[in-house]
């Protein structure tokens, strides 16, 4: 009786794990570009690299549900794996710019209610990532 | 028994439980600030009147679930009641509301439409937005009850963020069916700002950046019987929100009538509680796949 609920909670785990697995999957939207102008603005927090322990409490507080916690995405709800290098890839001013209007095609929320030095704390976050072998 | 349901409530929130974005402070002015997709979040909001002399104090407690739908759509229920001093408690009706923002990006200026169907009586005191005068606090609720309200109502909402504030201004359109009274026209005005724009590393609850403040502007503009200032009401409320954990936000808000036909002072308190992925994780709890 022990051994059946030892394998009944594993197999739900590994159901589980399935579910919400990385999304090494992700394809990137190829409409969903930022600006040229946009695309091109720095970091106003770059000489901060401590600020991104904010970035992170507001990555987990905002961003997790999506993109779980280690930014790996989520297969179910077709997120993006922040981790992968056509993510890393991008300009610091294209995820700012992306943070802010989101993609309501793809379900992506716009983040504009987020004060500006928060969303790019939430960039310095997403570098910290470590990218994932998959390009 | 009792404490297994409290343990089931309990584990119920803590499996629901996850964080939200920041809120805004209002209660009257919407901006274009859409729930996330997917996303409950459960509001438990009163109103409350200074009265005038000869007035009674009455509370008009309302509760408030709104959904996102999509990244661009947002429905909400309201359920509204009010209890008067010296008189009766009473539900007081419902609405239902929904917002469509129709540019998929950020604007200077973003528009969202507006579209509302109530079904309340006469007693309903919530004043969640202001068409015409105060509501009518010397007549008993047996009275008011009985005097349905059924109306349709639209708002252009024009909202922007820039450098922090967030402005936003409401333009009220509103047609009771349940008898002429033309259309009635009203608007609300606001600006907010978190206290901090940098957050901290820490958890912490007291900190500038869990908190923002404001100041909102709104009335009534008559009718097409109508139109203009006479006999409305109009109120300044400054507006503060604070963000106590990571889903749950506490408002205040004290308004000053501007005019005769407004109350003194309305007090407004909230409690919003947002819930994350809610389909999903119910989906969850049930043993559905997620």
């Amino acid at each position: 009786m022990r051994r059946r609920r030892i394998v009944a909670v594993a197999l739900a785990l590994l159901l589980w794990r399935a579910a919400v697995g990385q999304n090494t999957n992700y394809q990137p939207d190829a409409s969903w570009r930022a600006p040229v102008e946009a695309a091109s603005r720095t970091n106003s927090l770059a000489n901060r690299p401590q600020a991104a322990a904010g970035g992170r409490k507001l990555f987990l507080r905002d961003c997790e549900e999506c993109h779980n916690q280690d930014g790996s995405g989520i297969v179910k709800k077709h997120s993006a794996d922040l981790q992968l290098l056509v993510v890393q890839q991008q300009s610091d001013g294209t995820l700012f710019w992306k943070i802010t209007n989101g993609n309501p095609d793809r379900g992506m929320p716009s983040f504009s209610k987020l004060p500006e030095l928060e969303r790019w704390q939430l960039v310095l976050f997403l570098r910290t990532l470590k990218p994932a072998a998959k390009p | 028994m009792k404490e297994q349901t409290v343990f089931c409530i309990l584990l119920f929130f803590a499996v629901l439980a996850r964080a939200t974005a920041q809120e805004d402070p209002y209660f009257v002015t919407y901006t274009h600030h859409m729930e996330e997709p997917g996303n409950l979040e459960i509001e438990a909001s009163s109103t409350t009147d200074l009265p005038r002399s000869g007035q009674r104090f009455y509370f008009a407690p309302y509760t408030e679930f709104e959904y996102g739908v999509t990244a661009r759509w947002t429905t909400e229920l309201y359920l509204e009641g009010q209890s008067t001093w010296d008189d009766s408690t009473i539900f007081t009706g419902w609405r239902i509301e929904n917002r469509f923002k129709p540019l998929k990006r950020e604007h200077r200026i973003n528009p969202v439409l507006y579209l509302e169907y109530e079904d309340i009586n006469e007693a309903d005191r919530i004043q969640k937005e202001v068409e015409g005068g105060a509501p009518d606090v010397s007549s008993s609720n047996s009275l008011l009850r009985q005097i349905k309200d059924r109306e349709l109502e639209s708002k252009l909402i024009l909202s922007s963020d820039v450098h922090d504030w967030n402005l936003a201004g409401n333009f009220i359109v509103a047609k009771n069916l349940s008898r002429n009274e033309g259309f009635e026209f009203g608007y609300a005005l606001g600006f907010s700002r978190p206290l901090a724009t940098l957050a901290s590393g820490s958890n912490c609850r007291f900190c500038r950046e869990n908190f923002s403040a404001g100041m909102e502007f709104y009335g009534g503009l008559g009718s097409t019987l109508g139109f203009g200032l006479n006999d409305t009401a109009h109120y300044a409320a400054p507006v503060m929100a604070w963000m106590i954990s990571d889903n749950a936000t506490l408002r205040f808000s004290p308004g000053f009538g501007l005019t005769h036909e407004s109350n003194p002072v309305l007090l407004r308190f909230g409690y919003s509680y947002e819930i994350q992925g809610i389909g999903s994780k119910l989906s969850r709890l049930f043993g559905g796949k997620p």
